[in-house]
């Protein structure tokens, strides 16, 4: 049977934005960021007019628009091309102006009340609360996107401290690179026009322009590195000078996919595996110490035809600090085990000698039981961190597990989600099982919360009282950003209808009105998750996957 | 020791000295010719009373009212310690008096029936676990109609590739008969094999007309009745775990109406 042909799909076939005219490419070529850049020093495969063509895109702002909010995640770093923006330094921006939403308990009596204000509809909504945001339409060269906007610029100037970007001002660089959250919010101060760069332009202009590649890193020493040195218990007690030198000699990378989610989606889908790219390979030398800033590794070692878990390492973790303290011991020593990214993982690199002259040379240094040890386990007692390692459930901090032995299959942990969010639940009692446990159709809260990614208005959201990812549904669009991102399918658009029960359309094509929708854990609710509290068996927990201890003493 | 036993124990503990109590009095108010009915017959309506607020409980998810779970094992042990304070309480199983009985029989029948369901849902979990398999009750129907099209698509593929229509003749005659609806419901529920007996059964008689090529259809027409096996377990196990309770309410609902009255006559009568 003849193969089907089609071209193999290249790096650039989805640029970021529409395609940028060439004019548009010129005009930023010139930009004094761009024309210093030595275009030879990039390859013929990603060239520099190239990656702006395919990795930017023009964006413009109007006076008040928010471009980017505190606490959100990104995969894009700003380039003020012309126009000023503002930085809030402090206080924050109050969380109505952003487009978030204070939640505030509902006492004992709003609770109550829900018996007989839950309409018998699904998915009624307010529909007048829907005006008091200030949305508006964006602008990104021919594609409709909606933001934001500050409606009384001055106010906010008197009553925060900010400080001017002004053209070519370059940030969220940070954000984008390292997967943490903004620091600050900034709103366009008057008309601007930004070149938006998304994570793989940045990498590359990172790579192979000593420029950029000096900026940024120099950027990144300074507000996160050290930071984050400051903050490991291998690095405590050091002075000033002696962490500068550190942060100075610390090499920092990341591995594996930004956008994870895609091609793990996709692959599970298909019913295969992700691929995990390699970061230190059992059998190799130990240069330094790393240290993991964001996202997920997995260590593995080899048995039989195959990688065993060991376990999995996040956020404020490190590998290879017992070899390197054996070759300090002087012994001849390679790497025990393997380090695979799950996902994307953002580290530190401390070289060894490093290690040598601040850390194992310290008196107080205590040396930790070796990771290799854990393959002493039974192949079955660790097939549950196998399993949920593979599924990337580790992301989860509040997933819900329910133990099949135990479940009646009652739903009264469906109803009581219904009953507490106007009548449709907000998760499906249905799974990914292992064994007689499910991990079922729940957000699950990530630590990586890919679906935060995208989002145009800032609708979803780390609630700041409880840290659990919410919706305003206020500013939600309905657009999907979100629903589409999240790896596991707990975010559901639905079609949202008036206080007399009618679906709610779009005038202009008829089509319905949706928002999305997903687990808030309860979070006006007093009490907490009604799913945890319905569930007259024991059965339903949320557990975080973080560190085995807490999912394995939910499932032992 | 975990908690949840833990739980059960306490409750047992305080449940177990109750009754006690209850018994002392009762027999020290029988050799002081006193009458204990009052005490032992408010104690149980109350008790029952408390049982049944389980279910308006169940009605109040958005309250912070205590957990599920505690109200549970609250339900377990009083519905124990009322049987017994029922006897208490009669001084016998069978008592004398048309109306008593009535209440009596109604009173038998939803512990009977409680006791039902408890054991039931903590059987069957597990072995619907043991299917390898999870499904949500209300899908059952939707998932049994696709299997059932794609092992007709199977017969139809057959039929046309080899021309020969003995498979189908015999999905026709008798496989379609267990394609068509959940089967061999008792059996399942008491965790009998039957479909699967009887599926191995039906394709011992058809195989040998079979060549090579229609052999491959019956045995992924095989797969496919092993699916709806596992279907069908999931089906009866959990209409049992959901329809134990269409019996138990609607009796506790009649046991508190039958109690109110029996109170009502003897305050008006027995005082």
């Amino acid at each position: 049977m003849a193969n089907a042909i089609i071209a193999r799909p290249q790096r650039w076939d989805a640029p970021f934005g529409p395609e940028m005219a060439d004019d548009d490419v010129n005009r930023l070529l010139k930009l004094p960021e761009f024309s210093n850049i030595d275009s030879d020093s990039f390859p013929k495969h990603t060239p520099l007019d190239g990656i702006i063509r395919n990795d930017s895109r023009i964006v413009k702002y109007q006076p008040g628009d928010i471009i980017v909010r505190e606490g959100d995640y990104g995969n894009s770093a700003f380039l003020v091309i012309s126009g000023n923006l503002r930085v809030v330094i402090a206080p924050s921006l109050p969380r109505n102006l952003i487009g978030r939403q204070a939640s505030k308990k509902k006492n004992f009596f709003e609770a109550l009340s829900q018996l007989w204000t839950n309409h018998t509809m699904p998915e009624v909504r307010d529909t007048s609360r829907y005006g008091s945001q200030a949305l508006r339409e964006g602008n990104i060269r021919g594609e409709s996107d909606a933001r934001v906007f500050l409606q009384d610029i001055p106010s906010v100037l008197d009553k925060h401290n900010t400080a001017q970007l002004g053209p070519s001002s370059l940030f969220g660089e940070l954000a984008a690179l390292g997967r943490v959250p903004r620091t600050a919010s900034i709103f366009s101060e008057d008309e601007a026009e930004l070149l938006e760069i998304r994570w793989q332009g940045l990498r590359e202009l990172r790579k192979y322009d000593p420029d950029w590649r000096k900026t940024i890193d120099e950027r990144y020493r300074e507000n996160a590195l050290k930071v984050h040195l400051k903050s490991s218990p291998y690095f405590k007690g050091l002075s000033q000078e002696e962490l500068n030198e550190v942060a100075d000699a610390t090499l920092f990378e990341s591995h594996g996919s930004f956008e994870w989610h895609v091609s793990y989606k996709r692959m599970r889908d298909q019913g295969k595996s992700d691929k995990e790219p390699i970061i230190a390979r059992q059998g190799e030398y130990p240069d330094g110490l790393l240290m993991i800033r964001a996202g997920f590794a997995r260590v593995t070692i080899k048995m039989g035809n195959g990688e065993r878990t060991l376990t999995y390492l996040g956020a404020g973790d490190s590998f290879g600090h017992d070899e390197l303290w054996s070759s300090h011991l002087g012994n001849d020593v390679s790497l025990e085990t393997s380090l695979k990214a799950v996902g994307y993982v953002d580290l530190l690199r401390v070289p060894a000698p490093i290690l040598e002259k601040y850390v194992f040379n310290k008196d107080q240094y205590s040396k930790s039981r070796p990771l290799h040890q854990l393959a002493t386990h039974a192949v079955a007692q660790d097939a549950p961190l196998e399993w949920a390692v593979e599924q990337r459930f580790i992301n989860g901090t509040k997933a819900m597990l329910i133990d099949l032995n135990r479940c009646v299959r009652c739903d009264d942990c469906v109803r009581a989600c219904a009953s507490t969010h106007g009548g449709n639940p907000r998760f499906i009692r249905h799974g990914r099982t292992f064994d007689h446990w499910m991990v079922a159709n729940a957000c699950m809260h990530c630590a990586d919360p890919v679906c935060m990614i995208g989002c145009p208005t800032g609708a979803i959201h780390r609630s700041l009282e409880t840290g659990a990812v919410v919706i305003n549904d206020d500013t939600c669009i309905g657009c999907g950003t979100c629903a589409n991102s999240c790896p596991y399918n707990n975010i559901r658009l639905v079609d949202i209808r008036n206080a007399d029960g009618k679906l709610l359309r779009d005038p202009e094509n008829q089509k319905p009105i949706t928002k999305a929708t997903k687990c808030d854990l309860c979070e006006t609710n007093p009490g907490g998750p009604a799913c945890v509290r319905a569930c007259p068996h024991d059965a339903l927990k949320r557990v975080d996957f973080q560190g085995d201890e807490t999912f394995g003493a939910a499932i032992s | 020791m975990n908690a949840i036993v833990i739980r059960y124990t306490l409750m047992l503990a305080a449940a177990t000295a109750g009754l006690v109590a209850l018994g002392v009095y009762s027999h020290l108010a029988e050799t002081s010719l006193q009458r204990s009915e009052f005490v032992t017959g408010y104690a149980l309506f109350g008790l029952i009373l408390l049982l049944a607020m389980f279910n308006a409980r169940k009605k109040l998810p958005m309250l912070p009212l205590i957990r599920s779970a505690y109200w549970l094992a609250a339900h377990v042990v009083g519905g124990i310690a009322a049987i017994a304070l029922f006897f208490i309480h009669t001084g016998s199983i069978w008592p004398t008096g048309a109306y008593e009985q009535a209440l009596a029989i109604v009173f038998y029948l939803v512990s009977l029936s409680g006791i039902f369901g408890y054991v039931v849902q903590r059987i069957y979990p597990r072995r619907l676990v043991q299917t390898d398999l999870e499904i949500i009750f209300e899908r059952i129907p939707g998932e049994l109609a696709e299997i059932r099209e794609e092992a007709e698509l199977e017969i139809h593929e057959c039929t046309k590739e080899t021309g020969s229509d003995t498979l189908a003749r015999h999905y026709i005659e008798t496989l379609s008969w267990y394609f068509r609806r959940p089967r061999f419901f008792l059996n399942s529920a008491f965790g009998g094999d039957a479909g699967n007996h009887w599926l191995r059964n039906q394709y011992r008689s058809v195989d040998r007309y079979l060549n090579e090529v229609e052999r491959s259809y019956l045995n992924r027409i095989a797969n496919l009745a092993g699916m709806k096996s596992k279907i069908d377990v999931h089906y009866a196990c959990q209409s049992v775990m959901k329809g134990w309770l269409l019996l138990h309410l609607p009796l506790a609902a009649g046991l508190l109406g039958l109690m109110f009255w029996h109170i009502i006559v003897v305050n008006v009568y027995a005082i």
